[in-house]
């Protein structure tokens, strides 16, 4: 036990009077829980490790696990890591500054806090990133896993580490992490959740950069990479993986090894309302037959892996901009309703192996609506931003390596 | 003797009368027959206690007002803030020697809102023109003008109290050069390139897709607050955009009208079609905020966009 035991009041102290008043705003509950319960450091560091690693025993359990199971324990390892962000002491800028930087959206750490409740895409993250190691260690005494855009938790990792640890799985000698984010309050957060979690002797170091700038000084065996939003959109997934795939050893992996982004025209009343009417939550096990069938796919309009982000031609457009040719795709034909049709973007992401994150399981592989493509339509205001085409039209797609990356769709 | 009727409705006309009452030239004040206002009943209020004779100017005819300036042997007229078209009995009356004063350097900004439009453009100075009053509104000629400068920070209302300082300055010149008969009344040359009209209720919508930063900056300004200040929209619920400053972006790519940053240093930090845009003050249902609190009250993220649809 640590020293800090024999002053049971010291949570007491330092809790109430150093966090922003707008982080104990929005995780009241959870700090109300850490008042009441007048843990001491040690106590709570140990409930801390014990959520993070019940909820990485149950995504690595090969048996059936229930929805709300998971829920409950995902939910209690945020409990768990905003109250060791509430003792990070970020000030309220470095809690808050969120902005759109030249290649995506760089998120707040208020606002980033809920990627630890996303419970399938950890789920798929970690379940792929455990089997990868766990090939990797077969044929290397160590190796050194790349986590840039981490964000302040970490999530695809340390929950996974924790695990390791406590169940001696794997050990620091093994395993050299470099987590990076260019957020500072990321990293302020992140001190305190490793030191928290003892998970020191893992991370090889902490850097505060930009991920689409860094250079790692070592080869790295594993490119871990989650910066999505649905629809392939605002984060900078791909500037990032295109610059660091750069540094991965020969036979390094990135994970996910294959993000393929899809586009379908759907009813959007069917799509994304009808077909969840009956069930208790959106994922891809709980997909409706007949809304599914009720699709007009049109195919795969960006793979990203390894192989394809090392062979990415990049344009320069005249304004600056800088775009990566996509696919070309010929718009079916024979669709009655086309007209009342709209376009929507999802990625199916291969994290390693079998495991993946499919459409619906996490925010980042829900589908996309966009408003701004039309086929056999005409929009009400023509705008620039519109996208017209006709059934049969052949449309190249291009993705945008801007401030807010997304599609940009040319008729040919 | 120079013998004036003030034709008013406002007390922002107070520092002519001030001036002329000052000057022993100060017969009567003319105020309209029509609806009461705030602004108004202070006017009244303070010519009563100033003593001041007071006339009604009447929609329907001129006659007995005609009568009654004639009994205080009024010979001078001057118009400020007095929105109703003078007929043709009266102009006879004081022939020639009815003037008015228009906050624009004419021809420019003819119209009922000059100042509004002034600001909304982004003068640097604007003009106050004494010009005779003619059957064409605003179309006289010019006997006296000053200048005066536009701060880049000023309101409507500061703008209003800057030519509330200017005005006796200006009658003054102008008392002066008829005392002299040296009155050199200039045509006003042209048509004039902008106009001051009527504002309408789209106008004061921000376009993110046209407007530059400089211009939402001086929309913002121009309207604050009587006239509704810029106003946009969130999720169906419009807000009222006090004040802005242009701040330098060199983001490309990213779509006017988008947030591009929401800081407690920076604030809150719109893209537009030529750099980006920082809202200092929002005015919402529940009050005033600046653009950082009103980002984390209303939910308003990095990377939403604030173009709207059918506003």
């Amino acid at each position: 036990m640590e020293a800090h035991n024999s002053q049971p009041t010291v949570s007491l102290q330092y809790v109430d009077p150093q966090v922003d008043e707008l982080l104990k705003h929005s995780i009241r509950t959870q700090l109300e829980s850490l008042l009441k319960a007048k843990l001491t450091t040690g106590q709570r560091q140990l409930l801390l490790k014990k959520s993070f690693v019940d909820a990485m025993t149950l995504v690595l359990s090969n048996t059936q696990v229930e929805h709300l199971q998971l829920v409950n324990t995902f939910e209690a390892m945020y409990d768990q890591a905003v109250q060791s962000m509430a003792l990070a002491q970020l000030s309220q800028e470095q809690l808050t500054r969120q902005y759109v930087s030249a290649s995506g959206l760089i998120m707040s750490p208020h606002n980033c806090k809920h990627t630890i409740k996303d419970v399938y895409r950890i789920k798929g993250y970690a379940r792929g990133i455990d089997l990868a190691i766990q090939s990797k260690l077969k044929h290397s005494p160590s190796i050194t896993i790349l986590y840039p855009a981490c964000g302040p938790f970490a999530p695809l990792l340390l929950p996974l580490l924790s695990y390791y640890k406590d169940s001696n799985t794997f050990t620091s000698q093994q395993i050299n992490v470099i987590l990076v984010d260019v957020h500072p309050g990321a990293i302020l957060s992140l001190q305190q959740l490793i030191k928290d979690l003892q998970l020191d002797d893992f991370i090889l170091r902490i850097e505060a950069a930009d991920a689409t700038e860094y250079e790692p000084a070592e080869s790295i065996d594993l490119l871990v990479l989650e910066a999505m939003q649905h629809g392939f959109t605002k984060e900078g997934q791909l500037s990032i993986a295109k610059h660091l795939v750069k540094f991965l050893n020969i036979d390094g992996w990135m994970i996910p090894q294959n993000v393929s982004v899809r586009g379908m025209m759907v009813i959007g009343e069917t799509e994304f309302n009808q077909q969840w009417k009956e069930v208790e939550y959106s994922h891809s096990l709980n997909t409706n037959t007949s809304a599914q069938q009720d699709r007009v796919e049109l195919g795969e309009i960006l793979n990203i892996n390894k192989s394809t982000l090392l062979n990415m031609q990049e344009l320069e457009l005249q304004d600056g901009v800088k775009v990566i040719p996509a696919s070309k795709i010929k718009l079916p034909t024979g669709v009655k309703d086309m007209g009342e049709r709209i376009l929507a973007i999802y990625a199916h992401i291969d994290t390693f192996a079998d495991e993946g994150v499919e459409q619906y399981d996490s925010g980042v592989t829900h589908p996309r609506p966009d408003m701004t493509f039309y086929i056999d339509a005409k929009p009400r205001d023509v705008e620039h931003t519109h996208f017209v085409a006709s059934s049969g039209d052949m449309v190249q797609f291009y993705y945008q390596l801007s401030g807010l990356p997304g599609f940009v769709p040319v008729k040919l | 003797m120079q013998k004036f009727a003030v034709f008013t409705g406002s007390c922002q006309s107070l520092p002519i009368m001030q001036y002329l009452l000052k000057n022993n030239r100060l017969a009567c004040v003319v105020l309209v027959d029509t609806q009461q206002n705030h602004d108004l009943m202070q006017l009244q209020h303070w010519l009563q206690q100033s003593a001041i004779e007071t006339l009604t100017y009447k929609c329907s005819d001129d006659k007995g007002l005609i009568a009654q300036l004639d009994r205080l042997a009024v010979n001078r007229g001057l118009i400020y803030l007095f929105r109703h078209k003078i007929r043709p009995a009266l102009l006879q009356y004081f022939t020639g020697h009815l003037v008015n004063i228009h906050p624009s350097p004419l021809p420019d900004y003819r119209g009922p809102f000059p100042l509004y439009w002034q600001l909304r453009n982004g003068e640097n100075t604007i003009a106050l023109s004494l010009h005779q009053v003619t059957e064409l509104v605003d179309y006289g000629n010019i006997a006296a003008d000053v200048e005066i400068e536009i701060h880049p920070f000023d309101t409507m209302n500061s703008v209003q109290y800057k030519v509330a300082q200017a005005l006796p300055r200006l009658v003054e010149k102008y008392c002066q050069l008829d005392e002299k008969k040296e009155i050199k009344w200039r045509k006003q040359e042209g048509d004039g390139c902008k106009s001051a009209p009527q504002i309408e209720q789209q106008q004061l919508i921000v376009n993110w897709q046209k407007q530059t930063g400089m211009q939402i900056v001086n929309m913002a300004r121009a309207g604050n607050v009587d006239f509704g200040c810029a106003l946009f929209q969130l999720r169906g619920e419009a807000f009222q955009l006090l004040q802005a400053s242009v701040v330098d972006s060199t983001l490309t790519g990213v779509q006017a009208g988008m947030v591009i940053e929401v800081d407690r240093q920076n604030g809150l930090v719109i893209k537009t079609v030529d750099g980006a845009l920082r809202l200092d003050i929002i005015g919402t249902q529940l009050g005033g905020f600046d653009g950082y609190r009103f980002a984390m009250l209303f939910g308003l993220e990095a990377g939403m966009s604030l173009v709207q649809k059918n506003f």
